[in-house]
Parts: C-alpha cells; structure tokens; sequence
C-alpha cells in the first residue's frame, strides 16, 4: 500500500481544478448533497402534505407519479433529465443541474412517502379536535399537525440524505467532475495505485455518512423513536 | 411512423442487456439472502467477538456508495490479487451442468456480482435485524417453559415469525437489487442501462432507448411487488390468524 498517490492529488480529490477551474471533488459532492438536500425535502413536504390531503383520482395519480420514480434506478433518471431538461426548457443545462433535478425528484419521492406517514401517525382526535376549535383543514394542518409531526420524520429525512450523499457518485455517468469522477480521472492516468485511490475515496464518503447517520440515531434518539 | 421505431437489431441489446439485468439481480438477491442472514446473526450474537465485525461491515458496506465499491472490486481488488487467480478468472472455464453448458463469465460480471452481493447482504442484514426484534419475547419465553432447546427456539419459533414479518423490506431490498444491477454500466457490464446507452449513441432515438429500458425496469419492479402481494396474502404476517 503506497498513499503518496492520494498526498500528491489531495488538493485534486478536496476542490478539482478549483482556484483555477470549476470546483470539483469533495466540495462539489458536499454541494450537490446539500443543494439535493434542500430541494428533495421541500419536494418531499409538497407531495406528502398533497399525499395526506387529497382522496380519490387526485390521490392516485399522485401515487403513480411519485411511484414512478421510485421504481426506476437514479442513473436512468440521470438519462432522462439530461436529455430532456435541454428540450423542456430549451438551454443548456449543466450537468450538475441535471444531476441536482434527478436526485431530487428521486429523493423528494420517497421523502414525501415518510411524511404522509408522519401525518398519518397522529390521531384522528387532533384533526378532529383542531376542527372543533374552529380551525380551517389548512390552518389545522399548519398549526396542529405539523408541529407535531415533523419531529417524528426528521430521521426519515436524514436517512434518505444518507443514501442521497452516496447517489451523487452516479453524476459520473454524465461526465460532472464530483469525487467519484475525480477518484476515476487521478485512477486513468496514473494507473498504478487503483486500491489505495478507491479506499481513501470510499473513506471520504464514509466520514459523510456515517456523520449523517450519527445525527439520525441521535435524533431518533431524542425524540423516542428508537432507530438506533 | 415505423422508421419512428426501434430496428430489431436494437430492440434486441436492449432485451439481451434486459436478460444480465435479471439475471444478474436474481443471482445477487439470493446470494445476499444468505449472506445478509449470516450478517445479521453474527450482528445480534451476544459475543463481541462476532458482533463487532458485523457491524463494521453494515457500517462501512452501508455508508459508501456502490459505485465506488464496484470500482474499488473492479480495479482496486484486480491490482491486489495475485496474478494466476487473476488469469484464472479471466480465462473462460466450462461446465457441463446436466442439460445447459455454463459459460464462465466476464470479469465485469464477476467483480459486479460481487459487489452488489456484499453491499445488498448489508441492507438485507438490517432488515432481518428488524424483523428479529419484531418478534414477541413472550414467544421466546413461552418455547422455553415447553422445553425447546436455544437452536430449537431459533430455528421453529423466532426465525419463521422474523421472516414472515420481513417479507415485504425484504422485497424492496430485490427491488433495490435490481436498481442497482444499472451500477454496474460503470464498469463495462452490459446490462439493461449500458445497452439503452448504446442503442442510443447508434440509432439517436433518445426517447425509444430510454423508454424501452425504462418500462423494463417498471415491469420488474410491479412483478415483485405483484409477488409480494401474492406472498402475503398467502402466508399472513403473525397476529393474523391461522397460517
């Protein structure tokens, strides 16, 4: 074993090209999670809130929609966005946007999932004792409800950022230069030390993670319900 | 219209790529299966001698991304290995299996079955953890006080009862296998992503190529869910009733 490699390219691995060129590496992978993050819990809201409130066909179409894309592996939604992103809005769109939109869409779909089921865990008492209070459904759920279940979903959503973190690796399937792309280009062109290189790259996701996680189970922990 | 198709050429890659698709998952989900079982019963045993190790593996297994596992397999474990078990690998081997000659296959497919194998047993490890602890301490108890032995109460009460209730994580695990399969494109296999790739770099009908491979991956993943749903019904979870 012989880590000089990861020394010599440290700076590479960290920021890319950056001062010189686009930023890259590390710091790219912890933007696009972060930048992922954001939209994929806002999404996640929108949709699990619309999940909870709607009955009937609205319901199931949504249902079908978010079921969607679910079922398809995030490298064949890399594929859609960024041949359709282009025609839909028609500019160019960078890779790193494509793969933000993707992650997203993805990560905000099953988000929205956890937070019908957090709406769902409370009692019907507390719709019904809001009503009575003379509350509108709206006001009730931004009043009553949701004060009291988001506490509930806060692990959910840091377990999917989790697995958010570590699908920002599939933007390497469009060519954006994040760790993994970065980790491949450093492999190519110096073609010796292939282990070394892709052990200290899973290393850096895995301080990401498992920091991640960390706060889930402490999280979980705080509020009782015991993921840990 | 019809030029608006894909030749049957294409159409082909994208059922042959479909082909190491199922093949590939199914051979990892049951491998996964029987290495995520061991996984989780080294995690939950009382010694730390086997427990810590499994945990190790959950943690590091869990919290790094396949694409770099499958490339650290691929490239990283080919430069360590030493080389005749290298050209052992690589060269093609032959078995005559009863009726079907197995092919031995590519390096790509070996380092992306193993790959998925390992990072799919430390979710599928989890899941069986879960259903584990789902199973009443009053039925432990009450196999006790009718005389099981330890290996008896694992084997007739706790382990039908945990693999009933984990039936349905387990299934989105086989799902997730199948997802994931499209991981290995990176490293040259030519499953059902690689092959949509290709035929649309050759042909330039985007929308077919995708959407071709897109269904595929829909179509599995109902028919899991359909068998899930089938499964279920069948053998009810505990608390049901019967069964």
């Amino acid at each position: 074993m012989d880590f000089t490699v990861v020394a010599d390219n440290f700076s590479y691995f960290m920021l890319g090209a950056w001062p010189d060129g686009p930023l890259g590496g590390a710091a790219l992978t912890l933007a696009l999670s972060v930048v992922s993050a954001l939209a994929s819990g806002v999404l996640g809201l929108v949709f699990g809130i619309a999940l909870a409130m709607t009955r009937g066909a609205a319901h199931n179409v949504l249902l079908l929609g978010l079921g969607f894309f679910r079922a398809i592996p995030v490298i064949m939604l890399i594929f859609w966005t960024y041949f359709l992103l282009p025609i839909l809005f028609g500019i160019d769109v960078p890779g790193t946007g494509t793969v933000v939109v993707a992650l997203s869409l993805i990560g905000g779909s099953y988000l929205a999932h956890s937070v019908h089921a957090g709406i769902l865990s409370l009692p019907p008492g507390q719709w019904q004792a809001a009503a009575a209070l003379g509350l509108r459904r709206g006001q009730a759920l931004r009043l009553v409800i949701l004060p009291q279940a988001l506490p509930i979903m806060v692990p959910s959503f840091i377990n999917q950022w989790v697995a958010l973190v570590k699908d920002t690796s599939l933007a390497y399937v469009i060519g954006v230069g994040e760790l993994s792309f970065v980790a491949t280009q450093v492999s190519n062109r110096e073609m010796v030390y292939p282990t070394e290189i892709f052990l200290f790259v899973a290393l850096v996701y895995f301080i990401f993670c498992s920091t991640l996680e960390l706060c889930a189970n402490r999280v979980a922990r705080r509020f009782g319900t015991g993921a840990g | 219209m019809l030029d608006e198709l894909l030749a049957p050429k294409y159409l082909g890659w994208l059922i042959e790529g479909f082909g190491v698709t199922l093949l590939l998952s199914a051979l990892v989900s049951v491998a996964a299966t029987a290495l995520g079982l061991a996984l989780c019963l080294g995690r939950i045993a009382p010694s730390r001698l086997w427990s810590w190790p499994a945990r190790a593996w959950l943690s590091v297994f869990r919290n790094t991304p396949l694409l770099v596992q499958l490339f650290f397999w691929y490239f990283g474990a080919s430069a360590l290995m030493p080389e005749g078990l290298l050209i052992w690998l690589n060269t093609p081997h032959h078995w005559d299996l009863a009726l079907f000659g197995v092919r031995w296959p590519s390096f790509e497919y070996l380092a992306g079955f193993f790959g998925l194998t390992l990072y799919t047993a430390a979710f599928i490890a989890e899941e069986f953890r879960s259903g584990v602890r789902g199973v009443p301490a009053g039925q432990i108890a009450a196999a006790q006080a009718l005389g099981f032995t330890p290996l008896q109460v694992w084997l007739n009460v706790v382990m039908p009862q945990a693999f009933r209730i984990s039936l349905p994580p387990l299934l989105g695990q086989y799902m997730n296998a199948v997802k994931n399969s499209s991981l290995t494109m990176a490293i040259g296999l030519a499953e059902l992503s690689y092959a949509s790739r290709q035929v649309e770099t050759e042909t330039f009908k985007t929308f077919q190529a995708f959407g071709v491979a897109t269904a595929l991956y829909i179509l599995t993943i109902i028919v899991i869910e359909l068998a899930g749903q089938w499964l279920q019904r069948r053998r009810p979870a505990p608390g049901a009733a019967g069964a």
